[in-house]
């Protein structure tokens, strides 16, 4: 009489085994709803470079440059008058530039830049700079 | 070159065969053939720069524009074979 008591008791009592991952998926993706649900990391306004980092890695080029003299550099030294290099390094150097900065600057804009603060500016202004 | 006058070749236009002559050499995938383009294109204009004689001026012109179409070429079939480990040289020194 009590065994069969107990196991009605029992059977009433017993709880169904639930698969053990559904509770713990249902968790995470209820996590994953609050957490991102609001917010949007949307920056495109930092994609332009700082401008000292810009600085620095135009004077870092210019530096390891043959023939040119690291303590001559400064953000605003002329290639050809302050550190005495000619047209054809001034082009090569304006190529490093290019490859530094993943740039493609057409030969008239190319032209004018003949010292490191037109370049920083050029460079600093231009949208596709990397 | 500074004094290249003459037959319609200037200043800009010798910028401009040098320049397309550089970009040239960086689209070689090999590390070796794009330094030497690149010191060879360097070493001939340098060893032109002072010549006066229009003539010369329009041969060294030519020649420049053919060694263009050379390397053109060249940097599209060196690409199909590109060699699949990078050049020593090429690794940033750690």
């Amino acid at each position: 009489m009590a065994a069969g008591w107990r196991s009605a008791i029992l059977r009433q009592l017993r709880v169904p085994v639930r698969p053990a991952l559904a509770p713990a998926m249902e968790r995470r993706s209820w996590i994953g709803a609050v957490r991102w649900s609001g917010i949007r990391f949307l920056s495109s306004g930092d994609d332009h470079l700082d401008k000292q980092e810009i600085i620095d890695r135009v004077l870092s080029v210019v530096r390891s440059y043959p023939g040119v003299e690291s303590s001559k550099v400064t953000p605003d030294c002329h290639f050809q008058k302050d550190l005495g290099l000619d047209s054809l390094d001034v082009v090569e150097i304006v190529m490093a530039l290019e490859e530094e900065f993943k740039l493609e600057i057409p030969d008239k804009e190319a032209d004018k830049i003949d010292s490191c603060g037109i370049a920083v500016e050029y460079i600093s202004s231009h949208p596709m700079a990397s | 070159m500074a004094s290249a006058v003459g037959s319609g070749l200037s200043r800009a236009e010798a910028f401009s065969l040098l320049r397309s002559l550089l970009r040239t050499a960086a689209k070689f995938s090999d590390y070796n053939i794009r330094e030497y383009v690149r010191r060879r294109t360097i070493d001939g204009f340098r060893e032109n720069r002072g010549l006066t004689d229009p003539s010369a001026i329009a041969s060294a012109f030519s020649e420049g524009r053919s060694q263009l179409e050379i390397a053109k070429r060249q940097a599209v079939v060196y690409s199909i074979y590109a060699p699949q480990v990078k050049n020593i040289m090429e690794l940033n020194a750690s």
